[in-house]
């Protein structure tokens, strides 16, 4: 009895519990991407996707049938070996290469595919003249585009043009006193020898560090977009703590600060400004002959970076993100356009290397009273989320549960400002939102993480990237309806790990019988899928433990 | 011949009479079309025997050697002996390979009543030489033409002893000689060789051109030189103006004596493709016979509460094998396959209502009942001996309709016999070893070459995509597994054991070729008596048996809401969480997840929570997660809350004694009440025959609208929707005015005028006297030169005419027209009846006359 099932869907199930479940992990991770890690059978799936990654990373189709056929249980059907065997030669047959005369062509070892794919009409302005029956020569600036193109034609090209080395500047680590995780070592190292493309790591295991570590390996000026101007500061503080830049080495590329410096650090949402159709700040790609860019949470990139993206092929290329899930379904364009994954480890794996906090999710709901459920049945059909969301009912056991944890950090995070202002009222705790300036912000979170205020209720704007690492219970009244990415960004602010080694609390404050509840069942579902379980539990047991 | 004991046969019915019982009821096996019905004597049987219909389908059973054997026989002279037969087939050079298999091929021919006479003598029964010799209409696949003798049948004399002369020939006294002569000539080695060495080169060319056929060629009336030096010595002979032959002797000359470029004496060999370990093959079919066990429950289970319906032609729309396709998760060509399969092992059928659905049979119930390997064969074996191909789903039939699954004309007669015979090739290989598909339908296509012939449009022809379907279908099944037929597929077949495997030593895998047997083929196993049959299949399932996965008894149950069954489930375990779960992937294991709405399917199912939380703490492997026990309890504690039922009246009251009274009161048993809440009754009948047994009873109650108001039970005026009067329908027409009647009168009177006007006699040319004159309303009758002369010339005078005319509904009228033009067989007039300007067709005018001039 083997520990794989091979399904007829193209999911893997693999029994963790299994005395052969780590080799079989280590023999399907290249091609097959972690799907659901709950904690028995942890569901891998295989793509074409998947399998194009295998083939950039050096793995042949003879491997992959070798690692299904070795492991697998039960016989795998012949149709399915066929199909991935089709499926991985189709990566590589078209590469992208530099030509001593002709400078970026295309090059076909199969004619008839490249016959095929020029005969696309999507293809066609993005190539130039026939060098040879089996090359041809692209514009240098497609090169982003015809990788897109290609991909979503079913001919994956493989990317063999090289990268320019920008402007060299010197970058060091300074271990002292840490070093890098071995996970962030093998993230570095993956990542820069494939050259582009994206490290998966759950929140609290480190990016900013493996995003540091890449620099000091390239040893030139870099661009980092980041999200939020609160994010942009935190990387500068970590890189000045853990790099040998100084302060006037990085630069902040804002909507308060427009600095240029070797290192420079811009937001999403001030590159995708737009003036009278046009983008102003997009000179900053080019302001400098940058050597990497680093996009901290790929999955938020917004679609204009993508088309920005694409210019910028020939520099080396960091996407750093918790996950790959997108919420629109672009994860073919961060494929093409970023780079493949290079580097991804399960939470609950990280979890138990004791590097991010073991976590203890609960669901706490709510009954609605009478009145509220009346009122909740005629609402609008918009306005429903609102109100369930909102309910009093919720603010009750909130505070029921900052009272039960009292004397630890509490964060509270909402999504409506009517019900944080409330809820800030009642536990005489400061509310962190949009209109909040950012030097108020920044206050209150050092206060908060000098332990000085222990409750600190936040909207949305706290979301991502900002950094508190004593944060233990983290409360959730409401959010962005079903958002998946959302829950496992909140999740992510207990998860670092504490001083003193003690479990995180994770409460998600829910009204039963509403659609608040099918949006919270949604949410959670990425989480589950990752091993974290989450408890069930009525408000009347908070309210009475309370 | 004389020594032999018998005087030879001088036809095929003293041939037949000559032969033994077990040669004859070989005739008879190999072709059962002669005895039915049975023929009452051999004479019968030889006639029988030699009809077109029935050799056709003889020469269809054919191999390629044994079909080439009978086109050399029907090129030779008959009758021929067999020395001449070989030399056509071998060819000067005597190919061993054929000299060999040659005897094979008569005495198949012979077998066959096809060939018959001792080896001096062989004769090609007529018809089948009729069939296969030469001819203009249907050129010979040898390429050759017609002989001397027959070329020159219609030549003069003169002509025939020119060329004898040119052809360095002596000449003779008659015709018949002379085509001798040049007969024995073109069939001299040596001779011929001197003949042609004295020919130009250019003549060379055109006689290799046609050598290997057609035979035929164009020629100019006056043929370049060296073609009239051809033409001259007879090299080719004229068949019609323009057109010469290449006659047969002369080409069997340039072909070194050889009736046939390529001979093919042996079967192409089936070649391997890749060779697997027969442990790897049998699991893989194996697994594959478990998937399709499971795809035919899942089908059955997806049409178990009403199947979709039959299309008024039969079968399956459209529609419903995407809907299936869907269900299964799997492509529209491979559903149409397992839903004939079921239909073939009578799993399906149509319930015959009047609405007619297809649904499980009571077979299925039977069938599900035994143990899968039992299943598995019922399957293969209703596949093995059906005639139906799934594969033609999709198509159309010949009468260009979409030929549907379940439906009609789906039935290969050829297909039972493809798929035994594939498999059996399949069979010959070692064990493990899969064939390359092109070497199978090259080797069927070799022993039923007449079967298979190429199609004009490129499509393959139906042997071959038999051939290709029986391959994959074979795979799907589990018969074979990775292409090589597996240790099951074997023993269903009933074929011997496999040759001995040189796959242990050379696991080479893809393109290691290996030697493969090229031994003339034996005869084809004669189909399974119906006991070795059942002994064949009883084999299959116990060497299947072991190697089907185990029925599993737990799940592994998680915390997000999944179960997973790491292999097939016992079957009640599996319906239970069937009901209980939506299952999100399949394959060797399920995958289930759990969602309010399938706990709630298994609650309605009857059960209960802590029916659920039993079973799911009996069969877990693993702890009951959290989530999953409140997911169970949550939907459960909502389940239910809310009643609904079907009343037709109720009756409700304030006072809940009253109420009790009606209850308890014996005569309102009829009325079906039932106490909903203190104030409310639901009745069964309806509100007029509540009220009324209510007030039989005494009570006085009083009706309710739909919003709660008491009803008036004052008699209601009924009212038709808005309508409008009818229109009044008087005796006659109204009377007319006087502009009607104007019109209608100088219509009566210029009808009048045409009618009587007197005219010129019909006849153009006075005197004749050839026609009586008119009747008064007799239409004039002119031909049609003589009405379009008469029409063009009142053209040029503005003469007005008398016409008879035909209009669109075939009423005849006569008509008085001043043409104004004639064109396009249209006469446009001023008509002196209607008053008004008219265009009138030609070949509507029956006939024209003049107005006599008052």
């Amino acid at each position: 009895m083997s520990c794989l099932i091979v399904q007829s869907d193209k999911t893997l199930l693999l029994e963790v519990d299994h005395e052969r479940a780590d080799d079989c992990r280590r023999a399907i991770a290249p091609f097959a991407e972690l799907e659901r890690a709950p904690e028995h059978i942890h569901t891998y799936r295989v793509t074409p996707l998947g399998l194009w990654n295998a083939r950039a990373a050096g793995h042949d189709a003879e491997q992959v049938v070798d690692a299904l056929v070795q492991y697998s249980r039960y016989p795998v059907p012949h149709a399915l070996l066929v199909d991935i065997a089709e499926t991985m030669d189709r990566y590589g047959r078209l590469t992208l290469s530099k030509h001593p005369t002709h400078g970026l062509v295309l090059t076909s070892t199969d004619r008839p595919v490249l016959e095929e794919v020029l005969r696309s009409k999507r293809i066609v302005p993005l190539v130039g003249a026939r060098i040879d029956p089996d090359t041809v020569a692209v514009h240098p600036s497609e090169r982003g585009q015809i990788k897109q193109v290609l991909l979503k034609l079913g001919w994956p090209a493989e990317d063999l043009a090289g990268y320019v080395d920008g402007e060299a500047h010197p970058i060091e680590l300074l271990e002292d006193g840490w070093a890098l995780r071995p996970y962030q070592k093998q993230a570095v190292e993956n990542f820069w020898h494939g050259g582009s493309g994206v490290v998966v790591l759950p929140c609290g295991a480190g990016k900013t560090l493996v995003g540091a570590g890449s620099m000091a390996q390239a040893k030139s000026t870099t661009l980092i977009l980041v999200t939020n101007t609160v994010s942009a500061r935190q990387w500068k503080h970590e890189l000045v703590k853990r790099t040998s830049l100084t302060e006037d080495e990085i630069g902040e590329y804002s909507g308060t600060r427009k600095e240029i410096r070797p290192v420079t650090i811009a937001t999403y949402q001030v590159l995708t400004t737009r003036r009278k159709g046009v983008y102003p700040h997009l000179e900053l790609f080019d302001s400098r002959d940058w050597g990497l860019i680093v996009y901290d949470e790929v999955h938020l990139l917004p679609a204009p970076v993508f088309k920005f993206t694409a210019d910028l092929q020939a520099r080396r290329r960091l996407g750093l993100t918790a996950t790959l899930v997108r919420e629109d379904g672009r994860e073919s364009d961060v494929f093409s356009l970023i780079g493949p994954k290079r580097f991804d480890a399960p939470w609950k794996e990280i979890e138990a290397q004791g590097y991010i906090a073991p976590a203890d999710c609960v669901e706490v709901r709510v009954n609605l009273t009478d009145s509220e459920r009346l009122a909740y049945a005629t609402a609008e059909t918009e306005e429903k989320y609102r109100f369930c969301a909102t309910t009093d009912t919720k603010r009750k056991v909130t505070e029921a549960i900052v009272r039960r944890f009292a004397g630890q950090q509490i964060l509270v995070i909402g999504q409506y400002i009517d019900q944080l202002d409330e809820l800030g009222e009642h536990l005489n705790a400061p509310v962190i939102k949009g209109e909040t300036s950012n030097a108020q912000r920044e206050k209150l979170f050092d206060a908060f993480r000098e332990g000085e205020i222990s409750v600190l209720v936040v909207s949305k704007v706290a979301n991502f990237s900002i950094d508190l690492p004593e944060a233990t219970v983290a409360v959730q009244v409401s959010g962005t309806f079903g958002s998946r990415q959302e829950e496992a960004q909140r999740l992510g602010r207990v998860l670092r790990p504490k001083a003193d080694g003690h479990q995180a609390h994770f409460y998600s404050v829910v009204a039963r019988d509403t659609i608040d509840q099918d949006f919270a069942a949604h949410r959670q579902r990425f989480l589950a899928e990752q091993g974290y379980a989450y408890r069930i539990v009525d408000a009347d047991e908070i309210l009475a433990g309370g | 011949m004389s020594q032999a004991a018998r005087p030879a046969p001088r036809s095929l019915a003293e041939a037949l009479r000559a032969r033994d019982d077990s040669s004859l009821s070989a005739l008879l096996r190999s072709r059962p079309d002669l005895i039915t019905p049975v023929p009452t004597d051999l004479t019968q049987l030889a006639t029988r025997a030699g009809t077109r219909a029935s050799v056709l389908r003889a020469l269809e059973r054919l191999d390629r050697f044994a079909l080439q054997t009978a086109e050399a026989l029907a090129v030779a002279p008959e009758p021929a002996s067999y020395a001449t037969l070989l030399g056509l087939m071998a060819g000067d050079a005597a190919d061993e390979s054929v000299t060999a298999a040659l005897p094979r091929a008569v005495a198949t021919l012979r077998e066959q009543a096809l060939v018959w006479g001792d080896d001096e003598r062989l004769r090609l029964v007529r018809t089948a030489r009729e069939l296969l010799a030469p001819a203009p209409q249907h050129p010979s696949p040898t390429g050759l033409g017609p002989s001397v003798q027959e070329a020159t049948s219609g030549m003069s004399p003169g002509r025939i002893q020119e060329i004898v002369t040119t052809a360095g020939l002596p000449s003779t006294h008659d015709a018949v000689s002379a085509v001798t002569a040049l007969t024995a000539l073109f069939g001299h080695r040596k001779k011929m060789a001197k003949l042609l060495a004295g020919a130009p080169d250019a003549a060379l060319d055109v006689l290799h051109r046609l050598v290997w056929g057609p035979p035929y060629g164009q020629v100019t009336a006056d043929p370049a030189a060296h073609l009239r030096w051809l033409l001259d010595r007879g090299l080719l002979l004229p068949t019609a103006p323009g057109t010469v032959v290449l006659p047969r002797e002369v080409a069997l000359h340039l072909r070194e004596g050889r009736a046939h470029r390529t001979p093919e004496p042996l079967p192409p060999a089936v070649e391997p493709a890749a060779a697997h370990s027969p442990q790897v093959v049998d699991a893989t079919a194996a697994g594959q016979a478990y998937t399709a066990l499971a795809t035919v429950e899942e089908l059955l289970k997806d049409w178990d509460e009403g199947g979709p319906g039959v299309l008024r032609a039969g079968g399956l729309s459209v529609r419903d094998l995407k809907r299936t396709a869907v269900a299964l998760d799997v492509s529209e060509p491979v559903a149409a396959f397992w839903v004939e399969l079921a239909y073939a092992a009578g799993l399906i059928a149509s319930d015959g209502e009047a609405d007619e659905r297809y649904a499980a049979t009571p077979g299925y119930d039977e069938w599900l009942e035994r143990p899968a390997a039992e299943r598995w064969t019922r399957l293969a074996e209703a596949w093995l001996a059906g005639t139906r191909t799934p594969g033609l789903v999709g198509g159309r039939d010949a009468k260009d309709r979409t030929l549907s699954a379940l439906g009609p004309g789906l039935d290969r007669s050829a297909a039972a016999e493809v798929r035994h015979r594939v498999l059996t090739l399949l069979a010959g290989l070692p064990t493990g070893t899969a064939p390359d598909t092109g070497s199978v339908l090259d080797r069927l296509g070799w022993e039923r070459p007449l079967r298979g012939p190429r199609q004009e449009d490129g499509e393959e022809d139906l042997r071959s995509r038999l051939a290709r379907w029986t391959l994959s279908e074979a795979e799907l099944l589990g018969i074979t597994g990775r292409g090589a037929l597996s240790a099951q597929g074997r023993a269903l077949l009933g074929a011997p054991a496999p040759p001995p495997a040189p796959v242990a030593e050379n696991p080479a895998g893809p393109g290691a070729k290996l030697p493969v047997h090229h031994h003339a083929p034996g005869p084809a196993p004669a189909p399974l008596s119906p006991a070795e049959q059942a002994a064949a299949t009883a084999a299959a399932a116990r060497v299947l048996a072991p190697l089907l996965p185990e029925p599993l008894d737990h799940v592994l149950l998680q915390a997000d809401l999944t179960a997973v069954a790491p292999g097939p489930l016992q079957r009640p375990l599996a319906d239970t969480l069937d009901v209980l779960a939506d299952v999100e992937s399949k394959g060797g294991a399920t995958v289930y997840r759990f969602t309010p709405a399938s706990v709630r399917r298994a609650l309605d199912a009857g059960r209960t929570a802590s029916d659920l939380h039993a079973f799911l703490t009996e069969h877990s492997r693993t702890p009951v997660p959290q989530p999953l026990t409140y997911l169970i309890d949550d939907v459960a504690r909502k389940h239910g809350h809310l009643r609904v039922g079907a009343a037709s009246a109720y009756v409700r009251c304030d006072d809940d004694a009253l109420l009790n009274e009606i209850l308890a009161d014996k005569r309102a048993a009829g009325l079906r009440l039932r106490r909903l809440a203190p104030t409310v009754l639901a009745a069964q009948s309806d509100p007029a025959a509540l009220l009324e047994g209510l007030r039989a009873m005494g009570f006085a109650p009083a009706a309710e609208s739909a919003e709660g108001d008491v009803l008036i039970a004052r008699a209601h005026a009924h009212r038709t929707p808005p309508r409008t009067a009818p229109e009044p329908v008087p005796d006659g027409p109204p009377p007319p005015d006087a502009t009607l009647l104007t019109a209608a009168i100088r219509a009566i009177r210029a009808g009048d005028l045409a009618a009587t006007a007197p005219r010129k006699p019909a006849g153009s040319e006075p005197g004749t006297g050839s026609r009586a004159p008119l009747a008064g309303g007799e239409l004039p009758r002119t031909s049609s030169a003589e009405t379009l002369a008469t029409m063009q010339a009142a053209v040029l005078t503005g003469e007005s005419l008398w016409i008879g005319y035909v209009n669109a509904e075939g009423s005849a009228s006569q008509r008085v027209i001043a043409p104004v033009r004639v064109e396009g067989g249209f006469v446009t007039a001023y008509d002196h009846t209607a008053d008004e300007v008219r265009t009138y067709p030609l070949h509507r005018i029956t006939g024209v006359a003049e107005l006599a001039e008052d």
